[in-house]
């Protein structure tokens, strides 16, 4: 346990908490929407990331290409699969009781686990491709999570100009607001629903494409992020979609502190435990989202 | 409503092939038998909190795996008989679903999901830092005994008596309060039913189960590690078994882990590492298609009792 | 004898709307109260305050003297508040025997038998083993109703009873109200059937945007400009 802390590790800590936290947070924006607009529970996103990492790894073999070129395809890709899924299973369980689709989604995030496991064996595959980092003062600051960062703020960023600005962003939001109403007004919300599922699978897949050069790539990679996505929401606030961006931050930041303070298995410990904290005291998330 | 004398001679004809099985089954066959014996165990008491209650526990192999734990360091560390190990094993599962339950339970349901995803991962991460206690990654080693037939006949007894409790429970007006926490939880607590403690005993009750198997596990295989007593593989096979066999019912969870078992069997004996893709592929088609089951369907078409 | 219920300065909101703002209310013993309101005027949310089923915001409420507010549902019916739903809540794969059994603890012969006393009480004794999800939606209200009755409360809060019911069974239902009361139960129902309301309640509270507008007499309320204006706009 350390207990000697220096300015400089601090600042190294709070820099890598804010470089982890545009990735969660573009990560799980793409869980919030399917439940604030679907009020379904995902729980197959991180299957949904892990597919894109393995998009972007293929791309990078086989090509040998700039694999942040690939982050665009394996968006594309992952919003073909998301619209698959929501249009031939998901959007049966749309009205259902929230048991159904969480074991829908279960079942569907098992089924994608596998599969890979099949294709792709569990063989731990990497994106060698950006090693090192750059030295500003004392801090060391990773490339790839440098350019990660600024990646994901960007779609990020660009996300919620779809969101604000355009026509069917504002439909999203309509319906995640009032479904009812949005119907009333003329939303075709069946439409919305798939668009918005795919969406999130896109979102999951770029965070896919980033993470593959960073982490070791394999099968149940995305079961932590799931979690995680989840936890980013709750500290956010379910609905709140801004939110996202806050909680994820403030996750990245925690897990960096933890892991200074305390060893990194209890850092994850120390993430649930706030995870169960926050649902218990206060449900609605750190910026008070809908109540659901 | 009691059962009919068919019914019961059927299972007391059952009961006595299966204890007098080991003199004349295979090694093979006696393991086998353990291991359907251990999924019966596993997919009854996950039932009788997510069956019920509806809450559906996504880490519940976090109590195989504490059971296991408890159980083999008694053994190893402490020269507990293994018989009195289990029965610890047992009780440190409830003490554990005691801590998460007490808090998680007061979440509604797609939250407390949430929480028992990541239950199992936090759970590794426990095992790995107290290293000295638990061997950490390296895993626990017992000393070598050899009484799989004797655990044989505990475990079946414990798969007996969690489908008798499963039955007493569904019988009674604890097991219907149980149940209007699934059909209506605000209902429920607006009539005066305190939903908080009824779902933590039925969490405590559904925890003890696995923690026993769990340390049976254990002391049988002679060897535990982190990853072969805290897979989440072994939480699906528990939820697709009772999803397919009929979540709620008695025999549902009997059913699906029979049927599953020996299908798994079959299955890997030709093309291994297929079947945790049919379990998902099995999951989203019983939630599409047959959402009750196979017995919960007979169930509403041929208005049975709720006790089959 | 302090009042059955006591409501003191009672908010709720719900984003950037209020639902409640700063409700009073009282209600003595033994007297049957109606709750009135247009649409939206914050009357379930109301009862879902006094219930626990929602938290509130501010205010107090007082229950035979003792403050309630902030309590578990459950302990606030096992204090002896009941309540039905203005969407009906029968478990439904409980038989309606079982919906009423499960309401109580204690010997499980004498609830039976409760039980069927109350089913045989709105004639639906022949339908006790059948799921309440499969009775008819008057069927399903009555076994509401009378599930309500289990625990014995002497304070009934009912959500639009008459709702979807017809003429015989209603008359049926407005009499057994009537019955409570006389048995010394408070109640304080919510109703849109106006008829329901001037033949049934003694005092009347009106509510419009979350607020209380008016309380009186059915007579009096009826005449009263700002309820007319709540309801049909200047």
């Amino acid at each position: 346990m350390n207990v000697f802390v220096t300015p400089a590790m601090l600042g190294q800590v709070v820099i890598s908490g804010i470089l982890s936290g545009a990735l969660y947070a573009m990560v799980a924006l793409g869980l919030a929407l399917i439940f604030g607009v679907m009020r379904i529970i995902n729980v197959a996103h991180g299957p949904l990331l892990m597919l894109g990492a393995y998009a972007t790894f293929f791309l990078y073999s086989a090509l040998g290409i700039n694999p942040y070129l690939t982050v665009p395809v394996s968006m594309l890709v992952l919003f073909a699969v998301g619209l698959l899924l929501e249009r031939t299973l998901v959007f049966r369980v749309v009205d259902a009781p929230e048991l159904s689709s969480l074991l829908l989604t279960f079942g569907i995030s098992i089924a994608l686990v596998n599969l890979a496991q099949l294709l792709f064996t569990s063989d731990l595959r990497s994106v060698e491709y950006l090693a090192g980092s750059w030295v500003v003062g004392p801090l060391a600051l990773s490339k790839a999570r440098v350019v990660a960062f600024t990646v994901a703020s960007a779609l990020t960023g660009l996300s919620f100009f779809f969101l604000q600005r355009t026509r069917l962003g504002k439909a999203i939001r309509a319906t995640s607001q009032n479904r009812e109403v949005a119907m009333v007004c003329g939303i075709d919300v069946q439409r919305i629903h798939l668009v918005t599922f795919g969406l999130s699978a896109g979102l999951a897949g770029a965070g896919g494409a980033l993470i593959a050069v960073i982490v070791a790539i394999q099968p149940e990679m995305g079961q932590i992020w799931t979690f995680k996505s989840f936890l980013v929401i709750v500290l956010g606030g379910a609905g709140n979609y801004p939110g996202a961006l806050l909680g994820g931050v403030l996750l990245g930041l925690i897990e960096q502190l933890a892991s200074l303070f305390l060893t990194t298995q209890l850092s994850e410990v120390v993430a649930y435990v706030l995870l169960v904290l926050i649902l218990l005291v206060r449900p609605q998330g750190l910026l008070g989202g809908r109540q659901t | 409503m009691s059962p009919r004398p068919a019914a019961l001679a059927a299972l007391a004809a059952v009961t006595l092939a299966l204890a007098v099985y080991p003199e004349f089954g295979s090694g093979y066959g006696v393991r086998s038998t353990l291991q359907v014996f251990m999924w019966i165990v596993l997919a009854s008491s996950w039932n009788l909190i997510s069956g019920l209650t509806g809450y559906v526990s996504f880490g519940h192999v976090a109590f195989f795996g504490a059971g296991a734990y408890t159980g083999a360091i008694l053994i190893a560390k402490a020269g507990w008989p293994w018989g009195l190990a289990a029965l610890a094993g047992g009780l440190g599962a409830c003490v554990l679903a005691l801590a998460i339950g007490y808090p998680c339970l007061r979440l509604k349901g797609p939250y407390f999901a949430i929480a028992m995803l990541g239950l199992n991962e936090v759970l590794r991460a426990l095992v790995s830092y107290f290293e000295d206690l638990t061997g950490g990654g390296n895993g626990l080693s017992l000393p070598t005994l050899d009484a799989t037939v004797p655990i044989y006949y505990v475990m079946g007894a414990s798969a007996l008596l969690v489908t008798l409790v499963t039955y007493v429970i569904i019988t009674s007006r604890f097991g219907l309060r149980l149940m209007t926490i699934r059909e209506d939880e605000v209902a429920a607590e607006a009539m005066g039913i305190d939903t908080a403690r009824h779902k933590l005993y039925a969490f405590l009750l559904s925890a003890a189960g696995p923690g026993v198997a769990g340390a049976l596990t254990a002391r049988d295989q002679g060897y535990i590690e982190p990853i072969s007593v805290f897979p989440l593989a072994t939480t699906i096979t528990m939820i697709v078994m009772v999803l397919f066999g009929g979540k709620g019912t008695v025999w549902g969870p009997v059913l699906g882990a029979v049927v599953l078992f020996v299908a798994q069997e079959i299955v890997w004996a030709r093309y291994p590492y297929v079947h945790p893709l049919l379990f998902g592929v099995i999951i989203i088609a019983v939630v599409l298609l047959m959402p009750r089951g196979v017995l919960g369907l007979l169930q509403i078409r041929y208005r049975l009792p709720r006790t089959i | 004898m302090p009042p059955a219920l006591e409501i003191e300065n009672l908010r709720k909101h719900f984003g950037g709307v209020s639902a409640v703002d700063g409700v009073s209310l009282a209600l003595e013993t033994g007297r049957i109260y109606g709750l009135i309101g247009p649409n939206g005027s914050g009357k379930t949310t109301l009862f879902n305050c006094i219930t626990g089923v929602e938290r509130r915001d501010a205010g107090r409420v007082a229950f035979n003297g003792e403050r309630i507010d902030g309590l578990k549902p459950w302990v606030i019916a096992q204090k002896g508040i009941g309540r039905t739903f203005q969407v009906i809540r029968v478990f439904p794969e409980l038989s309606a025997l079982e919906n009423l059994m499960v309401v109580t603890r204690g010997s499980g012969a004498a609830a039976r038998e409760r039980a069927l006393e109350l089913l045989t009480f709105v004639r639906l004794e022949g339908l006790r083993d059948e799921y309440a999800g499969n009775l008819s939606y008057g069927q399903q209200k009555l076994v509401e109703f009378v599930r309500v009755l289990m625990r014995d409360p002497s304070l009934i809060l009912l959500d639009e009873p008459a709702a979807g019911v017809n003429r015989t069974l209603l008359n049926d239902l407005l009499d057994a109200v009537r019955r409570l009361r006389d048995r010394g139960k408070t109640i304080l129902l919510v109703e849109h059937d106006m008829k329901v309301v001037m033949g049934l309640c003694e005092t009347v509270f009106v509510l419009d945007h979350g607020e209380k507008i008016a309380e009186g007499p059915p007579g009096v309320i009826q005449t009263d400009e700002r309820v007319i204006e709540a309801y049909f706009g200047r």
